[in-house]
């Protein structure tokens, strides 16, 4: 039984406040700086959550000042500009322990997460013995609410006070709440505003205005106007499911048959999976759920997860569907990460939806890097469930021993024996979205071990960590060819035409001397954005520096997932997988240069600065990178299974090391275009 | 071979260099410097000059790299810099070329170390002395306190006949950054030998204790490493006057890589070493058995000065029996003692009884 439910049951023995008291760790509200924290947590999570559900962009504003400095006394308002709650709801959500819908739908929520707004107000209560002001105007009324909420905690009902209606102005709707609570600004990790920053960078579409108690303020534009996706409620999948969840299901059933009620109630059961359910735990198909007996029940159980079989195989179920997440996806997290850390260099990973123990979930990672950063300490870890930032334990969480799993140093992260957490001047997120996040405890703020979420979570890691390799390693590469240019563009001619003015001969033709100092094909490429246009415009300027003629097939990649589009495209090409482009260039005559150029339509302004550019060919192809078929390969097998049903697992790769010359495949792979957001083997550049 | 160059000789010298560069690029090569490699890698025992000098080993900086090609064009630059100063007749010193690099471009230095190694290079690969280029060093030279009469010629070009104990105060004579013919003459001393000494405070003591009067001997400031103008003044000494010179110092290994420099030749020089180098000096102390003779107040040795004693090791300057048993003493008793430890004992110390027993057992 969840604390939650525990308090519901409790609640008619012993007063409420009592019962806060004894848990407010579980709750939250455990130290002065927390209790803070918490509170701000509950009412932006039910802001955030209320846009969404009513599509809104969300504008909040925090505010928090000081009342009684000697007492620890703090005011906080919370503004938004999402629905609001009609009159008539005002008093349950606020004044009513549990009211919230966290325990009705199977879905990723941030509600589901706290004790609910209610905490809040009791806190306040408990701790200054004033109610909590709240202003709420929907749209279809003219004026808003205001009214004062306290609590009788022996009957869970709310006390109204003061109640009026006033004039909000222009603002059409919203919420408006104002509290007074013993409490402790701090910085630091474990702040305000950190939880803030951290809530900002896993929802780009919000803006978040926050004044802290010294009156500065701090402000976390909007950076995306595309809302986070609608996420459906699902329904419990049996390998999800507990024994008294499943009983209060058959009990509160309504059905006449039990394959009906096994199909219509449960995800991932059909006809012919409801008939062996329950062949295998020796039901009559047409006995009624609700007259089932506790020994029924248990062996139903039983059956949902496999220990009762049909020929020694247990009832194929089929995969939850995945609709009910809403990952951050790739876009967006980098757009979140580089508004709140100064930095260049970003690469994300969304993984595909998985499944564990029938709950749907999805680990999503980023990692950004670079200047602005310290270089000699840990790096930061963000965390995040269901877009709640986890503050606290941060040692004891799953999210972080992902990450102490990996061996950062052939990443180029420092790691002490390659065990840790890595330093370095990076900070690395984590988001898992599920239907049923495990914590280690109440407090809700580590997540518990679980093998499958771990891989995956590992695997992104590793993913991600490839690609701060490899940028890493371009990196040294683009320093390299600018080196060579600044060589022979200005160096070298000004030896040319200083040594001939000292000798008093004439300037040496260069172009051979030239040719040998570089004996290499050169790759310049630039991606800009074009206000004009509204596109990003990559040209990528080809020289010859050798003495033969040369041929190479080129390659880029660029954002065909993210729906991006492919327009002046100069040179034609082809596609060569999703994501792929390629052009076959015959002959690069010595001395001579081609310029590739096209443009990306259907992008913001930031989606793409970067492009990858690789060949094939036998000469090297300084500023390109060599295909690697390899990862080719790997990005059609992702196409295929991302059009092929859910994964049960994700095999590891194995593909032989491909040849490097220009024999290789090239067949026109047939890849049908997808909409998922899947692994990005490229696109971690930002 | 280091004879001075006439204005022409330099400019051709110069000219070589730049003409090295050039043929290349003609030939379609990239440019380069040729110079002998300078580490202690390639310094041997010269037995006719009997000191150290560069070998053979030499190394082609061409202009493939951005580095090597930058550092091509610097030598241009200052090249052109030279001659313009040769032809006006004018001198800078070499933090002022460095300030005056700012305005070269492409081809600006980027720290002052920068440009001393590449004056030093051009003076290996030409020859010539950076004094043929006009170029004088920042360093200040030594000071110098003893019955030795010489003439110095002053800036309106008129001799001027000085005494090194009667004309000076008690800084003594400052010996200036040219110390060759055309600058500095010999007259007349009443001495018996040189004494050369590493650090300031002990200077003064023995000017103080009247050392120089009492054993009839100059002495002579190295400020740490002595600067080229205190070495070639030492040099010319002994050998015009024919004078021993005896080197006291401190007791540690960057002391023993200051005596190897005033007999030996320096690394960084080796292409002088015959003209800035005393072979026939000695080395008088501290050594590392004064440590424990006279039981001085020590301490330990760093992790950089045993690495540094463990690099003299291999030098082939410090190849001799002698210095191989002071080394590896120094190692063993773990300790390093500085000059002024001395004083231990009192004031006169040094001058009544460590330096009269040290000179006696080197036959002084
Ligand atoms: N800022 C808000 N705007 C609109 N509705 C809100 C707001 N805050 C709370 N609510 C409503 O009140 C309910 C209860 O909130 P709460 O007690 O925090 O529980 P939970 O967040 O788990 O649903 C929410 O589910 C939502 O319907
Ligand atoms: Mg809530």
């Amino acid at each position: 039984m969840s604390i939650a439910e525990k308090m519901a049951a409790n609640q008619k023995q012993v007063a409420i406040s009592e019962f806060f008291e004894k848990n407010k760790h579980f709750l939250g509200f455990d130290t002065l700086n927390r209790a803070l924290i918490t509170a701000v947590k509950e009412a932006v999570d039910n802001a955030l959550d209320a846009c969404e559900e009513a599509r809104i962009l969300p504008d909040i504003i925090v505010k928090i000042s000081k009342l009684d400095n000697k007492k620890d006394i703090l005011q906080v308002e919370v503004e938004d500009n999402g629905p609001g709650i009609p009159r008539a709801s005002i008093a349950k959500v606020f004044g009513q322990l549990l009211f919230g819908s966290r325990f009705h739908a199977i879905r990723q929520s941030r509600g589901q997460q706290g004790i609910g707004i209610t905490g809040v107000v009791m806190y306040s209560q408990l701790t200054t013995g004033d109610p909590t002001h709240v202003e709420s105007k929907i749209a279809k009324e003219a004026t808003a609410v205001s009214v004062d909420i306290g609590l009788d905690t022996r009957k869970n009902k709310a006390i109204k006070s003061n109640q009026d209606r006033i004039d909000w102005g222009e603002k059409v709707h919203g919420l408006r709440i104002r509290t007074t609570m013993k409490a402790k600004y701090q910085r630091g990790r474990q702040s305000v505003w950190q939880y803030l920053r951290m809530t900002s960078i896993v929802n780009p579409h919000a803006d978040i205005l926050f004044i802290d108690p010294d009156g500065e303020k701090h402000h976390w534009q909007r950076v995306t106007e595309r809302l986070p996706g609608r996420v459906e409620a699902i329904k419990p999948h049996p390998k999800g499911i507990e024994l008294g969840q499943l009983q209060r299901l058959c009990s509160e059933s309504t059905e006449s048959r039990m394959t009906t009620f096994l199909r219509r109630t449960f995800s991932g059961v059909s006809q012919r999976a409801a008939k062996e359910l329950c062949e295998v735990s020796e039901l009559e198909e047409k006995l009624k759920p609700k007259s089932l007996s506790a020994q029924q029940v248990r062996a139903l159980l039983e059956a949902f997860q496999g220990e009762r079989q049909l020929k020694g195989k247990s009832v194929k179920l089929l995969n939850p569907p995945t609709s009910c997440l809403s990952p951050i996806e790739e876009l967006l997290i980098k757009k979140g990460l580089s508004k709140t850390i100064d930095s260049k260099f970003v690469t994300t990973m969304t993984r595909a939806p998985s499944v564990a123990q029938g709950n749907p979930f999805q680990v999503e990672v980023g990692l950004i890097f670079g200047e602005g950063m310290t270089a000699d300490k840990p790096v930061e870890i963000l965390r995040f469930a269901n877009r709640v930032p986890l503050m606290y334990q941060q040692g004891g969480c799953l999210l972080t021993k992902a990450i102490e799993s990996v061996d950062w140093r052939q990443y180029g992260l420092d790691q002490a024996g390659g065990r840790g957490v890595p330093k370095g001047p990076a900070a690395i997120l984590v988001h898992l979205a599920s239907t049923n996040v495990q914590f280690t405890s109440e407090a809700k703020e580590a997540l518990s071990d679980n093998e499958t979420v771990m891989e995956e979570a590992r695997k992104a890691m590793l993913e991600m960590g490839r690609g701060l390799r490899k940028h890493l390693e371009k990196q040294k590469k683009m320093g390299k060819t600018k080196e060579k240019f600044e060589l022979i563009n200005d160096i070298i001619p000004a030896i040319a035409e200083k040594s001939a003015s000292l000798l008093e001969l004439p300037v040496p033709d260069l172009a051979a001397s030239i040719t040998k100092i570089m004996s290499a094909v050169i790759a310049e490429t630039t991606t800009t954005w074009n206000k004009a246009t509204k596109q990003t415009d990559v040209h990528i300027t080809l020289y010859n520096y050798t003495s033969r003629a040369r041929s190479y097939t080129m390659l880029v990649n660029w954002p065909e997932r993210q729906g991006a589009s492919m327009v002046n495209n100069n040179l034609g090409g082809r596609k060569e997988a999703m994501g792929v482009w390629a052009w076959k260039l015959e002959t690069l005559q010595p001395g001579v240069q081609t310029v590739i150029s096209y443009s990306l339509a259907d992008l913001e302004k930031g989606d793409w600065n970067e492009t990858d550019v690789f060949y094939r060919g036998s000469q090297e192809v300084i500023g390109a990178t060599k295909m690697d078929e390899k990862l080719l390969e790997e990005i059609r097998r992702q196409e295929e299974a991302l059009n092929a049903p859910l994964p049960e697992d994700d095999e590891p790769l194995d593909v032989n090391e491909s040849s490097d010359d220009e024999s290789v495949d090239e067949s026109e792979p047939n890849a049908p275009p997808s909409d998922t957001m899947q692994t990005t083997l490229f696109g971690g550049d930002y | 071979m280091a004879e001075r160059k006439s204005i022409e000789e330099t400019k051709t010298a110069l000219h070589d260099v730049v003409r090295e560069m050039y043929d290349r690029i003609v030939k379609g090569e990239p440019p380069t410097m040729t110079l002998p490699v300078r580490t202690k890698n390639n310094i041997g025992f010269d037995a006719k000059l009997g000191v150290y000098k560069y070998g053979r080993k030499q190394t082609i900086r061409d202009a493939t790299s951005l580095g090597s090609a930058k550092q091509l064009l610097r030598a241009l630059h200052v090249i052109e810099f030279i001659e313009s100063m040769i032809d006006d007749g004018k001198s800078s010193t070499l933090r002022e070329m460095y300030y005056i690099s700012e305005g070269w471009g492409l081809g600006k230095f980027q720290s002052q170390n920068e440009s001393n190694n590449l004056a030093e290079d051009l003076e290996i690969v030409t020859r010539c002395l950076r004094e043929d280029f006009k170029l004088r060093p920042e360093e200040d030279g030594a000071r110098m306190i003893g019955n030795l009469t010489l003439r110095e010629r002053n800036r309106r070009g008129e001799w001027m006949r000085i005494n090194a104990r009667d004309d000076v105060g008690d800084s003594g004579y400052g010996v200036p950054y040219n110390v060759e013919a055309e600058k500095i003459e010999f007259l007349e001393h009443d001495v018996n030998f040189i004494m050369a000494i590493e650090t300031g405070g002990m200077f003064d003591r023995l000017v103080e204790n009247g050392f120089d009067e009492d054993f009839k001997c100059a002495l002579l400031h190295l400020k740490g490493q002595p600067a080229r103008s205190t070495r070639r003044i030492m040099k010319r000494m002994s050998e015009e006057w024919d004078l021993p010179v005896v080197v006291f110092l401190d007791g540690d290994p960057w002391s023993f890589r200051i005596f190897a420099s005033i007999a030996y030749g320096a690394i960084k020089t080796a292409h002088i070493s015959e003209y800035l180098a005393t072979p026939t000096s000695t080395y008088l102390g501290i050594t590392a058995d004064d440590i424990l003779a006279y039981d001085l107040p020590s301490d330990d040795l760093s992790k950089k000065d045993i690495e540094a004693l463990n690099a003299e090791l291999s030098d082939p300057r410090f190849a001799d029996g002698w210095w191989q048993e002071q080394i590896n003493m120094m190692l063993e008793v773990g300790k390093k003692a500085e000059q002024q430890s001395l004083a231990k004992y009192g004031l006169d110390f040094v001058t009544e009884t460590y330096l009269p027993e040290k000179l006696q057992a080197l036959g002084l």
